[in-house]
Parts: C-alpha cells; sequence; structure tokens
C-alpha cells in the first residue's frame, strides 16, 4: 500500500512536471503545428497520394485521351515531332494509335512498363464500360485449398479433389463440366453463371479506384472467385498503416519520458530522490506510469477513431508501447550526453520500426510476420481471427523484455552509474555487473541467460531481415554467424564481467557457470522452440535458429561453446573476449550447420 | 573567419569524438536493410511476372478437365511443367504426394464463359507463389476468351521493363538516404545548442571574442558537412550496389541545401525553446509537417531528387536553385534575430 502510496505520488510529480513544460507560448506554437500537421494529413489522404510525380515524360498526339496517372509527365506532340523528342531523349516514350513507340535503353523501357500498366486498367475500364460483363470477363476461377501430401491425414473426413471439382472420381477428362450426380456440392452450370454476383463485386473495387483497398489476409482465400486481370496483390499496407499509427503517438510519448530521466539525471534530482524512503523500482514506475496512461489514452482514442474493437487493441497494443518504453528506459538509463541520447533515440525508433512494421507486410504470406504484433492488429482490421499462440508468440517477448528492463533499471539505478561518464560498452559491462546478485552467482548467471533470450531472438530476427540483402548462399551463412556470435555473447557475458571484476577464481568456477549459463539458454530456447514452432514451421532460418529437434545435444554444445568462450577469457583476460566469443561461435556453427544438414 | 574555423574544428571534433556518425550511419543502414527486405517481398507483389523470372521456382501443374485448351499452350509458354490427367483421382494422387503443386480443373466454356477450378495447397506462402506464378498465364487466357468474344485489349502488346523496383528504389530509397541526413543535421542543432544553453556554457562563450553569430554559424556548418559527407558516403554505397545516380553533383548540392534549411530552421527551435525536450518535439513535428507541405510543391523534394537521380531531361540547375530561395530568406531572418532570440 505504501509502495502504491510513493508510486502515485512520483506519477503526479512527472504529471505536473509534465504540464509546466507546456504551457503559454510554447504551448500555442505546438498546437499550431500539430494542426498544420493534421490538415495536410487530411488533404494528402483525400488527395491521391502519388510518390513518384512525374518520373516519366509520355508524348501523345494531340487528338489522344489524357494520361491522368501522377507518374507521367505528359507532353502533347505531334508523331514527327513525338520521334524527334524520342530520339533526342527529351521524352521516354511516345503512343501513337494504340501502339507504343520507345528506345532500348532502360529509361525508355522502364517508362513502357509503367505506361503498359497505366493502360492496361485503362483498357479493363473501357471494355467493363463498353460490353456486357460475360463478353469483357469471361474467366472466373473458383479457388480451392487442399492438404499436401495426404500424409497423416484422416481420408474419411477430407475433402477429396473430386468434391472440389464437383466431380466422380471415375469421370473422364472429356466430360463436360456441368455433369454431376445427385448429392455432389456443385450444381450444373447454369447459362448466366454462378460467379456473375463475384464479378460485379470485383467491378465495383476496381471502378471506386482502390483509395484504401480492402486487404485480404490471403492472395485468395478458399472458395473465393478471381478474375485473373482484376486479381490485387495481398498488400496490407493500409492495414499496416493503420496499424502503425497506434506507434507514432506512442514512440512520441517515449520520448518526453527519456527527456524527463535525462534533465532529472543532470540536475541531480534522480539522486535526490534516492535517499528519500523510496525504492529505485517505485521511482522508475512512478514516473512511467503517467506515459503508460497516456499511451493507452490513444490507443483508446485511435481505435475509436478507426472502428477497431478497443479491448482487441488494447490487448495487442498494450505489449508494444511496454517494448518501446523499456527500451527508452534503457536509452535513459544508459546515455552518457545529449547526442547520444538523440542518437540512440533516432535509432530506437529506426530498429523499433523495422522490427514491428517489416513482418506485418507478410501478413498472410508468411507466418513468420506473426513475430510482430502489427500482424495482429492487420488481423484486426481485416476482421480475421488469430489464437493464443500467435498472440503469445508476438506479445511475449515484449512483455518479457519490460521486466527485464525494469529488473536491469532497479539494479543500475545508483549515482555512481548514472554520472560515470565512460565508454559505451564499459557502461554495459557495469550493467550486467550491478544486475547479477554476488551473493548468488549461480542464480544470477542462470537468470541472466535465460532473460537474454527475448533480446537474442529480437537480435536474430533482425539479423536475417539485414543479411536478406545479400544473395541467398550469404544470407544463410551470415545469419548463422550472426545467430552464433549473438548466442555466445549472450550465453558468455555475465561470466565475463565476473571475470573481469575478480569475482572467479578458478577455471573449475569458470566451467560450473559456463554449464549454468548454457542450461538457462538452453531452458529458454527450448521454451521459445515450444512456442515458435507451434506457429512458425516453414523457415530454414528458424530451424538453425532454434536448432530443432535434439534436446541434449543442444545443451552439450551451448555447454562447449560458452566454456570455450569463458576459458578463453579467463586465461588470456577480457582483452581478447571478443577473440573468445569468435572460438566459441566457431564451434556453434559448425553444429548449425550440422542441425540444418549442410554437413555431415 | 579564423574564429569562425576554430569553433567548425571545435565542433567537428566533438561530435567524431562521441561517434555520433558512426550512429548515423548504422541508422541508415539498418532503414536501407529494412526497405530492400521489403522490396524483395512487396515489389514481387507488385510485379508477379518477376517472381517466375527472378527465381528458381518450379511449379508443376496438373491439368484436369478440357486438355486442348489453349492455357496449357500459356503455360508452357511461362516454361511451368504442365501434366495431364484422363481421371480426378489420378490427379489427387499426384497433388496429395508432391508429384504436382497445383491441380487446375477447365471445363469447357458455358455460353463464352469459362467457370474454372484451381486447387492449390493449404500453405499460405506456397499458393500465393503457386497464384502469382500463374497470374500471368491466366491473364493471357483470359485475353485469348475475350477475343473470342469479340471483345479486343488495345496496348497489351506494349514492351517494357518491370518497372516497380526501380520506381520504389528512386522514388523512396534514394531520397530518403539523401534527405535523412538533413533531418540528423537539424536534430544535431538542436542539441549542440540546447545543451550549451542548458549546461550554461553558452554564457560563457559569449564572454570570450567570439561573436554570437559565429558560434551559431559554426554549429549549423558542422551539421551541414557531416550532413554532406553521408550524403557522398551513401552515394558511393548505392553504385557499388550497382544503383547509379545521374546528376550526381546536382543531388549532392541539394542534399546540402536542404540540411542548410532545416540547421537553421532546427536552431531557431533551439533557441526559441532553450530547453531540449520542447526543442526536439517541436523541431521532429515541425519536420512532419514541412515534410508533408513539400509534398505539394512542384516539383517536391522528394521527386526532385527522383527526377534528378534518374537523369530527367527537364530538371536541372534551375530546380535545384529555385530550393536556395527559401534558404537564403530563412537564413537571412535567422542571423540578425538569433541575438534576441537567445536573449529573451
Amino acid at each position: 500500500m505504501f509502495a502504491v502510496r510513493n508510486i502515485l505520488t512520483i506519477s503526479k510529480r512527472e504529471i505536473s512536471r509534465f504540464r509546466t513544460r507546456f504551457t503559454g507560448k510554447s504551448s500555442f506554437v505546438i498546437l499550431g503545428i500539430l494542426t498544420i500537421c493534421l490538415i495536410i494529413t487530411y488533404i494528402i489522404y483525400h488527395e491521391e497520394f502519388a510518390l513518384s510525380k512525374g518520373l516519366y515524360t509520355v508524348g501523345i498526339p494531340p487528338d489522344s485521351t489524357a494520361i491522368t496517372d501522377a507518374r507521367f509527365n505528359v507532353v502533347t506532340l505531334d508523331l514527327e515531332t513525338g520521334r524527334t523528342m524520342l530520339q533526342n531523349k527529351a521524352i521516354d516514350i511516345y503512343i501513337y494509335r494504340n501502339q507504343a513507340i520507345c528506345r532500348d535503353d532502360d529509361r525508355s523501357q522502364y517508362a513502357a512498363g509503367a505506361l503498359k500498366q497505366y493502360l492496361e486498367r485503362w483498357e479493363l475500364a473501357r471494355i467493363a464500360n463498353e460490353y456486357s460483363s460475360n463478353q469483357a470477363f469471361p474467366l472466373r476461377i473458383e479457388i480451392n485449398h487442399l492438404k499436401a501430401p495426404a500424409g497423416n491425414l484422416d481420408t474419411k473426413t477430407q475433402i477429396s479433389l473430386s468434391d472440389i471439382l464437383g466431380l466422380t472420381e471415375s469421370s473422364a477428362i472429356q466430360e463436360p463440366s456441368g455433369i454431376s450426380e445427385e448429392g455432389l456440392p456443385t450444381p450444373p452450370q447454369p447459362a448466366t453463371s454462378s460467379t456473375d454476383a463475384a464479378l460485379r463485386q470485383q467491378l465495383d473495387e476496381f471502378r471506386s479506384g482502390n483509395k484504401l483497398p480492402k486487404f485480404k489476409a490471403e492472395f485468395a482465400s478458399d472458395k473465393e472467385i478471381i478474375i485473373p486481370s482484376l486479381m490485387n496483390p495481398p498488400m496490407p499496407l493500409a492495414q499496416v498503416v493503420m496499424a502503425f499509427l497506434y506507434v507514432v503517438p506512442i514512440l512520441f510519448v517515449s520520448v518526453f519520458f527519456t527527456s524527463s530521466f535525462m534533465e532529472e539525471k543532470t540536475g541531480r534530482k534522480l539522486t535526490i530522490l534516492l535517499s528519500a524512503p523510496i525504492t529505485p523500482l517505485q521511482i522508475i514506475l512512478g514516473k512511467i506510469l503517467p506515459y503508460i496512461g497516456y499511451s493507452v489514452v490513444a490507443i483508446i482514442a485511435i481505435t475509436l477513431l478507426l472502428k477497431g474493437n478497443i479491448l482487441l487493441a488494447l490487448a495487442i497494443f498494450i505489449p508494444v508501447m511496454l517494448f518501446i518504453l523499456s527500451i527508452y528506459l534503457m536509452v535513459a538509463l544508459t546515455y552518457r550526453t545529449f547526442r547520444d541520447q538523440t542518437f540512440f533515440s533516432v535509432l530506437a525508433v529506426a530498429v523499433i520500426t523495422a522490427y514491428l512494421v517489416g513482418p506485418a507486410m507478410f501478413s498472410g504470406v508468411s507466418d513468420l510476420s506473426y513475430i510482430s504484433p502489427l500482424t495482429l492488429a492487420v488481423e484486426m482490421y481485416r476482421g480475421g481471427s488469430f489464437g493464443l499462440t500467435e498472440y503469445f508468440l508476438s506479445t511475449a517477448p515484449m512483455y518479457l523484455i519490460f521486466l527485464l528492463a525494469l529488473f536491469v533499471g532497479k539494479r543500475i539505478f545508483n549515482e555512481e552509474y548514472f554520472t560515470g561518464f565512460k565508454p559505451l560498452l564499459t557502461k554495459f559491462a557495469e550493467a550486467i555487473y550491478l544486475v547479477m546478485d554476488r551473493n548468488h552467482l549461480y542464480i544470477s548467471v542462470f537468470l541472466l541467460s535465460l532473460f537474454l533470450i527475448p533480446i537474442v531472438f529480437m537480435v536474430q530476427l533482425s539479423s536475417i531481415v539485414i543479411a536478406s540483402n545479400l544473395p541467398l548462399p550469404f544470407v544463410f551463412g551470415v545469419v548463422l554467424i550472426t545467430s552464433a556470435l549473438v548466442e555466445e555473447t549472450a550465453k558468455s557475458s555475465g561470466i565475463a564481467v565476473l571475470l573481469n571484476n575478480g569475482i572467479i577464481k578458478s577455471l573449475k568456477g569458470v566451467l560450473l557457470l559456463s554449464f549454468i549459463s548454457a542450461l538457462g539458454f538452453w531452458i529458454g530456447e527450448k521454451l521459445l522452440l515450444y512456442l515458435a514452432l507451434s506457429v512458425i514451421t516453414e523457415s530454414v532460418f528458424t530451424k538453425a535458429i532454434f536448432s530443432t529437434g535434439l534436446l541434449v545435444i543442444p545443451l552439450i554444445m551451448h555447454f562447449a561453446s560458452t566454456s570455450i568462450v569463458c576459458l578463453t577469457t579467463a586465461r588470456f583476460g577480457t582483452k581478447y573476449y571478443p577473440a573468445a566469443i569468435m572460438a566459441g561461435s566457431v564451434l556453434h556453427t559448425l553444429y548449425n550447420l550440422c542441425v540444418t544438414g549442410v554437413i555431415l | 573567419m579564423n574564429r569562425f574555423l576554430v569553433l567548425l574544428k571545435r565542433e567537428l571534433k566533438s561530435i567524431a569524438k562521441e561517434k555520433t556518425i558512426m550512429l548515423a550511419i548504422i541508422i541508415q543502414f539498418f532503414i536501407a536493410s529494412f526497405s530492400s527486405v521489403l522490396l524483395i517481398g512487396i515489389m514481387s507483389f507488385y510485379d508477379p511476372e518477376s517472381i517466375g523470372q527472378n527465381t528458381q521456382i518450379s511449379i508443376d501443374v496438373g491439368i484436369v478437365g478440357d486438355t486442348s485448351s489453349p492455357l496449357l499452350w500459356f503455360l508452357k509458354e511461362k516454361n511451368l511443367r504442365v501434366i495431364s490427367f484422363h481421371h480426378v483421382a489420378e490427379a489427387e494422387e499426384a497433388f496429395r504426394s508432391g508429384y504436382i503443386d497445383t491441380v487446375i480443373f477447365i471445363p469447357e466454356s458455358n455460353n463464352g464463359i469459362v467457370d474454372m477450378k484451381l486447387v492449390l495447397p493449404e500453405l499460405d506462402t506456397t499458393a500465393t507463389v503457386i497464384l502469382m506464378v500463374l497470374q500471368e498465364p491466366l491473364e493471357r487466357y483470359e485475353n485469348y476468351l475475350r477475343e473470342m468474344n469479340g471483345v479486343q485489349l488495345n496496348y497489351k502488346d506494349i514492351g517494357g521493363k518491370p518497372h516497380t523496383t526501380r520506381e520504389f528504389l528512386y522514388s523512396l530509397i534514394v531520397p530518403i538516404l539523401m534527405l535523412f541526413p538533413a533531418f540528423i543535421a537539424g536534430s544535431i542543432v538542436v542539441d549542440s545548442l540546447t545543451e550549451e544553453i542548458e549546461n550554461k556554457t553558452f554564457d560563457t562563450l559569449r564572454s570570450t571574442p567570439v561573436s554570437v553569430n559565429s558560434v551559431f554559424a559554426s554549429k549549423i556548418t558542422a551539421a551541414i558537412i557531416i550532413s554532406a559527407t553521408q550524403c557522398i558516403l551513401w552515394a558511393v554505397l548505392l553504385r557499388l550496389n550497382s544503383l547509379f545516380i545521374q546528376n550526381i553533383g546536382l543531388v549532392l548540392l541539394f542534399s546540402v541545401i536542404i540540411a542548410a534549411f532545416i540547421a537553421i530552421g532546427a536552431a531557431i527551435i533551439a533557441l526559441y525553446f532553450k530547453d531540449r525536450e520542447r526543442a526536439q518535439f517541436t523541431y521532429s513535428i515541425a519536420m512532419i509537417a514541412i515534410v508533408g507541405l513539400s509534398y505539394f510543391f512542384n516539383p517536391s523534394p522528394l521527386s526532385l531528387i527522383t527526377r534528378l537521380a534518374t537523369g530527367d531531361y527537364y530538371t536541372g540547375t534551375f530546380e535545384v536553385m529555385l530550393y536556395s530561395i527559401p534558404l537564403f530568406i530563412l537564413g537571412a531572418l535567422f542571423f540578425p534575430i538569433s541575438k534576441k532570440l537567445v536573449s529573451t
């Protein structure tokens, strides 16, 4: 009760501090800029947004239909002038009587590709108006999904291909499509097709101009009728943008949170607070609480605006908010100068955005997209559903990181740490040292390895993102090596810090702690594996990262590689710690290559 | 001038000491990496043809029904393996055993309409890829049926190259890489000025024979130099990745103009608010407002870089120099009012 009162007191203080910041003239300036932002967003939203304005220059004859795509800068020219200007590269392409005249160079060829895409849509609109829908769109395709291979399926209950096609198993190929026997699901083809309604709906969507395309979770869902020329790619862009709308205010709120911490740190106010009968955790929670409140209000407001499900939105975005705040808490606790803080904040924004938006763009295409909670929001806004497993896969690491950040924050919350202007790596090492309980070394090392799992998981996924820039064989290699380096660093960092501070004296102690650390990491890894494999099954990278299947061998491998790193560090000193990590990573990578079947 | 150079050197040294440039480059590298991953995934949806062309996907298509349909020819032209089945059971067995990836049931035309059925595996990713690869032959078949119905589509023979990737690179990636350093430059100026004001070191500087404006000028110039260095570095890296920026001199000049404009704007904000918290927040939202407003310019900064980088015939020095006008106006306003701002 006393603790809650302390937290609330700090929160009140934080709110009043925030208020005084934005009073008087400054609040008018900020409100003015915010209003301008909103007006501009509104106008751009209602105009058709075009990124590549005037990218290509197209010549058209005087009697030609206008081209309304903003990508094209249109010049009206007669044929002769058009040809001359095309040769002189003053235009990229010339349209003449249903033909496109272009050069062989890249610029002109790309313009032709873009113009073809535009004109095809224009032509579809024309034939849709000029002809009956049966003439203009004669091909309709019903999509069906079937499990393959059959393997472990119960053949009595599963749907057969004959059911889908509406044919008996003995039907020969040349029989007309309309034939069906009693009890079979597909009726004979009527003169007007049963697919007409689906066509009408797609034509309406096509004519509406697709300002905010309706995203489908799959390219085509079961029993859906598609028209090849009207088929749209499964781009969840609109839904991802909607989901990212939630992240923007949280990011702004977090910047204020960090700034508040910074001001109190440099002004030594945190030190004064520490001398009061209040714990570091209470100070952190008290300071973070108002920002959690602001973020929750923002989440509710945005959901009301977008007409979403408030409870579901809170369930999805509260972990995102906690994750962002924990990153900013760490930035606030470890930065040394103003510029440090700005750069860490910008870096944090880039990393958070990449981590959240990247996977969500593949919603419905790859199950790997479920590593981002934004995918859940995309599902929410398309009216889909997701299970508890998907929810926990995307949000559990975020909840865990928040708890970890609170714990680390509590342990490193002291004046000496705050005021020390040391190299960044030294600050990290100090933080790890402060996090561990010197009286319970084994438990500390065990828990450190276990709780670093969510961070390792996120860094490894990010490494996949960065490595994807490389040619495919390199991607695999880089991901394997990076994941080994990250894991070896996570497992050995605690022991290396203890060695640096002279806490571990014997090689036996190093070996024992290496085993404890490997055990902690192995348990965490298996927990994560259990969760991940139930959702993500198809990626060879996840297999490499999580070392699937085996139970004891990964533990032995973790122990062996951690021992190499820690014994090398114990023997040659922490100066050679990076080299020791590399040595351990070599063994780890070799093991990963065996698991993925590349060698042996 | 000498004092200005001394101050400039001091600024650059302090930034280099904090390894800020490295961090800025890491941020940009991350954004670029992130973008190119999206590029691989998303652009393939826009250009379904490129999936078949650029990746070594081999899809085996089982056909049930009208095996004399021209669709078979279109599928084969796409280099897909096509296997005809006489019985549904055979096709099903082949599908379930993994011998074929998809089954297409082609019925005979019913009054000019073909109601086809396509059977795909349940796994989303595979089904999506198959459907994307099939889209082009299916569209060709659709056009064939249209022609049979007396409907002629114009312009379908225009060639050209898949353009989406190039548009994405030149319309988004190149402008972001060339303008992001300018955003960082503004942020550096805000930090640098508010730090001096909040730590009271600015008062100390004012007591020396250094003019206030030369302090500001040195901070702004240092930020611009860093921004320009990053742009040059990005141009080199892009070139190594076979992405050529045409009119590179003008693109860099334009980036410097924008960086200078933002840096001076950031200095005004910093001097007005005097504390980092409000100044950085206002600077961030002001940036959003400016980026939004600039969308309505013709050409906007983003499209100007795109047009310059792609070698547009009609875009050159004149358009770049137009953007120096607001820079000179802002500069002319800033230096006279800076003293007033700092002393209030």
